[in-house]
């Protein structure tokens, strides 16, 4: 373990109690920061009334699952938001994941002519904000190429994004250059090379660069509810949104709706969490 | 074989551009104008297309929260629907875009005159028609029934002849106890603007310009109220903290609060339906909700100034897109017209215990009114409706979109920050003062009084 | 025989080699994606920047647009908004960040992981779900959440988002309390790579527990610390949804930032053009924080 604090290693008791003491100190805080989440979960098993939550608590009165069912019925096309969301982020992941580490391993490994400045406007693309672009994207989308309300307008604009082709870039350089070179001399084509040997060898970083595009197709709200305005094809981010009411407040199934939306990440996070927490230092620098 | 696949593409694009050419589709984006118009829409979309087979048509469903962004996103591409609801003050920004059209060239003068004459004029700017109304809708305040009585309020008389502002206050303050306040406005986010709205009607500003077509919101009136408001909120019969609409009514149906708005004549039914769900107590009605009567009220009228209400016309446009030629016109403002008249006017409107604004739809709507409401509401109603003061003609496209802005961009802000105590009446009234100064001349604004 | 030279590394330099068609063919569909989607928007925003913008006829206005966004107050308070959300939110969620890192330091590698996992958690549930719960948590009225732990304290109920004194202050809570999870693991990751012999160098000379973080945890997170910084910072200068979501910029302006204006002008005014200029004006401000990461970052390299 680390040095730092190497200092009570020599004492048991003093380290026991320090990590302790520390352990009940962070315990609170992540239950500081996780308490919107338990709320939001725990709330959503309260009946579907309306309320004035002048009588608010933490646990509801009564358990029932009403407010999922009202969360339902309030749309007939509720489940079928929960199924746009996975077919466009699915969409999304293959799109980059196909697309970006093809592009990552030419710019990695493949010499060809304008790879450099080619791959020098992408970085700088990267930088640029989305509020430059998203005006002009959304009237290419919906005036130019005329598709509102299609999964194409939600999926292509990300189908394959900058920053997965650096990420992939960086990690194909650190792949041998010999070992691909001697498979070419055995008469590979470079993508004999690149299904054959780099794929094998990147497992763990495309799993990383699909979890991290899947996390942020699914929650991401602000595109879809631009393009699409038909409520069968909302996403489930949109749909939420939409589960307001103008003259009364049903708070239990708004939370049953937002933990609804949230349910697959959690699932996928308990699932593949090794992925999830490697993803965050992939892209980092390193210290 | 090549042959063959060039002679099925052709028949292909034969029938593509065919079908294309044979149907002419329409689309009509709608909020939940009432609570089954989402469904009605699609049977009178159907029995239209019945009655016109080369016309197909759309339906794109909104909500509430929504419609308005979206609409107003929609028509800066291009893409606007054919029809669109809107409430009135907003058509000035769609001509302004240059994607309202003036249906008027394309209906008949015969079918035109249906529509009364008042609520056609707020459809209007300029003397030109853009769309046509679904009903005239006045906001006001409600309360419980019982606990207005127990605070002395004689409400039969001010449903008959209005109120002012000191009886209002003095009522509010016999309401208020330590469980009950004695009047909530839903005055959280944006909702801010409708308190403006609906009390500065009160106060002689009826609309944003006056006759002469100048700024109103720069006069002394627009003080006068800030300061009525400052006053009402630092009573202690109203909550000092930010309310969110969806919980004004609430309050009131728990006993939590006497008066509430802003208030339609149509919250009766939802009154009525929670009583039915605690006598049925089948776990549906308001949680910790109490039996009560509806009451539905003027707002207090500011002293000096005439009683009026504030009303706005809800209706459809028609909003120019990449599909607009004047074929397609005629068929959008035909289809444009049905949802507008007859049964679907009486039908829109029962339900809201609004009466119709055209004159089918007013022979309609007995079929289909409400029964077994609250005399005293019905008359109410009906009498505040012929309060609202309908807007000045020959406003133009960009005066109503500077009102607007001015709106979005300072009254509002300023008037939440007024709500949250933070600034006085004559600090929101300067600031207002300033930002329209920006927008408009001086010789464009009142000053002094109206 | 120079000339032959010549032509010969003429005719290297534009033969094309199976490498090259190779390296067109691999990224073929990323860079038309790249340009429909990415290029073509960014040229578009400018042109449109010198636009009044309608869909049937806009007018070329020049450098209205821009003129026009210096003269608007609201341009100058949204600016200061987003520096003051972002002077207070980037430091202080480093520092709770590096704090929780070293703290979760000691343990185990299971205990880590756990730990890990549960601070990055809040982070995986989307923003509109988690603004429809804070805007339950900042309810104003006395039984709203945090108004009962206040109570609980004997400190009267706030008026969170409805008063421009607390809203800002409630919007960088909530920042502060959802998200550092990302930022703790790489804060672990970066001093779990502090090489021991550092430390014990340390402690030769003396150096107590603050010391140490002092003089050696803290220097050798620099980089880390830098990119976390200037990461930090170009996103917040893009804050919008929670804004968005849960005040829709007020009340009086106290929450309107960069971004949600630009938003409300091109979405909710329909003023496509200024909206781009206001946007293209941003994209200038983050390129140059850009370029002095790099510059930041070069410099420590260096060192």
């Amino acid at each position: 373990m680390t040095g730092l604090y190497s200092k009570h290693l020599e004492n048991r008791k003093k380290a026991v109690f320090r990590n302790i003491l520390l352990t009940f100190v962070l315990i609170f805080l992540a239950l500081v920061t996780l308490f919107p989440i338990f709320y939001m979960i725990m709330s959503s098993f309260g009946p579907a009334v309306a309320t004035s939550g002048d009588t608010r608590s933490i646990f509801p009165k009564r358990w029932t699952l009403d407010s999922y069912r009202a969360f339902f019925n309030f749309s007939p096309h509720s489940l079928r938001w929960i199924g746009n969301s996975f077919i466009v982020s699915i969409c999304t992941v293959l799109g980059n994941v196909v697309f970006a580490s093809m592009a990552g391993y030419a710019f990695a490994k493949i010499n060809f002519k304008g790879s450099k400045w080619l791959f020098g406007l992408m970085l700088v693309a990267m930088m640029i904000p989305y509020q430059v672009t998203q005006v002009p994207l959304y009237i290419l989308i919906s005036n130019k190429l005329k598709m509102t309300n299609t999964y194409a307008a939600m999926i292509l604009p990300g189908i394959v994004t900058s920053y997965n082709i650096f990420l992939s870039k960086q990690f194909f350089q650190s792949i041998p250059t010999p070992l691909l070179e001697s498979a070419k001399l055995d008469g590979c084509t470079q993508m004999g090379i690149f299904t054959r040997i780099v794929l094998p060898l990147s497992k763990t970083v495309l799993a990383v660069m699909a979890i991290n595009t899947f996390m942020s197709t699914w929650n991401t709200f602000f595109w879809p509810f631009l393009v699409t305005s038909r409520d069968s094809m909302f996403t489930i981010q949109v749909g939420l949104k939409t589960f307001k009411f103008a003259n009364e407040t049903l708070f239990a199934p708004m939370m049953a709706g937002a933990t609804l939306s949230a349910l697959p990440m959690f699932i996928l996070f308990f699932a593949l969490q090794k992925y999830f927490l490697e993803g965050v230092t992939v892209g980092a620098v390193k210290g | 074989m090549k042959k063959t696949v060039m002679f099925m593409l052709l028949v292909m694009l034969a029938v593509f551009v065919g079908a294309a050419m044979a149907e002419d589709t329409i689309t009509v984006m709608v909020p939940p104008v009432s609570g089954t118009y989402l469904d009605d829409i699609d049977v009178w979309a159907a029995e239209f297309m019945e009655a016109n087979p080369d016309v197909k048509i759309e339906v794109i469903k909104t909500s509430w929260e929504d419609h308005n962004g979206k609409l107003q996103t929609m028509a800066a591409a291009g893409e606007a629907p054919d029809i669109a609801e809107v409430s009135y003050s907003s058509i000035g920004s769609y001509v302004e875009l240059g994607v309202g059209i003036e249906i008027d060239k394309y209906l008949d003068a015969e079918r035109l005159a249906d529509y009364d004459q008042n609520a056609l004029d707020y459809m209007s700017i300029e003397g030109n028609v853009y769309g046509l109304p679904l009903y005239i809708t006045i906001q006001a305040i409600g309360g419980n029934k019982e606990m207005l009585e127990a605070a002395g309020a004689d409400i039969a008389s001010i449903q008959a002849n209005g109120w002012s502002l000191d009886e209002f206050m003095e009522v509010i303050k016999n309401g208020t106890n330590e469980n009950t306040f004695g009047f909530v406005f839903a005055n959280a986010g944006v909702t801010a603007s409708d308190f403006l709205n609906i009390f500065g009607v009160s106060a002689g500003m009826t609309n944003a310009f006056n006759d002469e077509l100048k700024y109103t919101y720069t006069s002394d009136n627009m003080l006068k109220l800030l300061e009525a408001v400052e006053a009402m909120t630092k009573s202690g019969y109203m909550p000092n903290y930010g309310v969110e609409a969806g919980k004004r009514m609430v309050m009131c149906q728990t006993g939590q609060a006497m008066i509430f708005g802003k208030a339609m004549p149509l919250f009766e039914l939802n009154f009525k339906r929670n009583n039915a769900a605690l006598d049925a107590n089948d776990g549906t009605a308001v949680a910790d909700s109490i039996k009560a009567d509806y009451a539905f009220l003027p707002v207090p009228t500011m002293e000096g100034m005439k009683e009026s209400c504030f009303g706005s016309v809800d209706g459809l446009i028609a909003l120019r897109n990449h599909n607009t030629t004047d074929e397609h016109l005629k068929n959008v403002v035909a289809f444009l017209d049905y949802l507008c008249s007859g049964d679907r006017a009486a039908v829109v409107d029962a339900p809201l215990l609004l009466e119709p604004v055209c004159k089918s739809g007013r022979e309609a709507y007995p079929k289909y009114e409400e029964t077994g409401l609250d005399e005293g509401n019905v008359a109410a109603a009906a009498r505040e409706i012929s309060l609202v003061v309908a807007p000045p003609a020959g406003v133009t496209a960009e005066q109503s979109a500077n009102a607007k802005l001015l709106m979005d961009e300072t009254i509002v802000p300023k008037f939440q920050a007024l709500l949250a105590g933070e600034i006085t009446a004559q600090d929101a009234f300067d600031a207002i003062k300033a930002a329209a100064l920006e927008v408009f001349d001086e010789s464009d604004c009142v000053f002094g009084a109206l | 025989m120079s000339k032959n030279k010549v032509t010969g590394s003429f005719r290297r330099r534009f033969k094309i080699t199976s490498d090259d068609r190779w390296g067109w063919l691999f990224i073929a569909a990323a860079l038309l994606v790249f340009i429909i989607f990415t290029l073509y928007p960014v040229f578009s925003a400018v042109r449109t920047s010198f636009l009044k913008y309608k869909p049937f006829g806009s007018q070329f206005i020049g450098w209205k647009n821009y003129t026009d966004t210096f003269k608007n107050a609201l341009f100058f308070k949204a600016v200061k908004n987003t520096l003051v959300y972002t002077v207070v939110v980037v430091p202080l969620s480093l520092l709770i960040s590096f704090s929780i890192a070293i703290m979760i330091l000691p343990f185990k590698k299971g205990t880590q992981s756990v730990f890990k996992a549960i601070y990055y958690l809040p982070g995986i549930a989307s923003g509109v779900a988690l603004s429809v719960v804070w805007l339950w948590i900042y309810d104003s009225s006395p039984s709203g959440l945090f108004n009962q732990v206040l109570a609980f304290f004997h400190i009267p109920p706030q008026n969170w988002l409805s008063s421009s004194k607390t809203s800002m202050l409630s919007l960088m809570l909530m920042a502060l309390l959802s998200g550092q999870g990302g930022n703790i693991i790489i804060y672990i990751a970066a001093m779990m790579g502090i090489d021991n012999s550092l430390f014990e160098a340390a402690e030769l000379d003396g150096a107590g527990f603050f010391k140490k973080i002092y003089y050696v945890v803290f220097p050798l997170c620099k980089p880390t610390t830098l990119f976390l910084l200037v990461t930090g910072v170009i996103g917040s200068f893009q804050v919008f949804q929670n804004a968005f979501m849960m005040t829709g910029g007020g009340p009086d302006n106290s929450t309107t930032m960069i971004g949600l204006l630009i938003y409300k002008n091109a979405f909710e005014y329909s003023k496509f053009g200024l909206a781009c200029a206001q946007a293209i004006l941003l994209a200038i401000v983050i390129s140059a924080i850009s370029l002095l990461q790099f510059k930041l970052m070069g410099v420590d390299v260096e060192y």
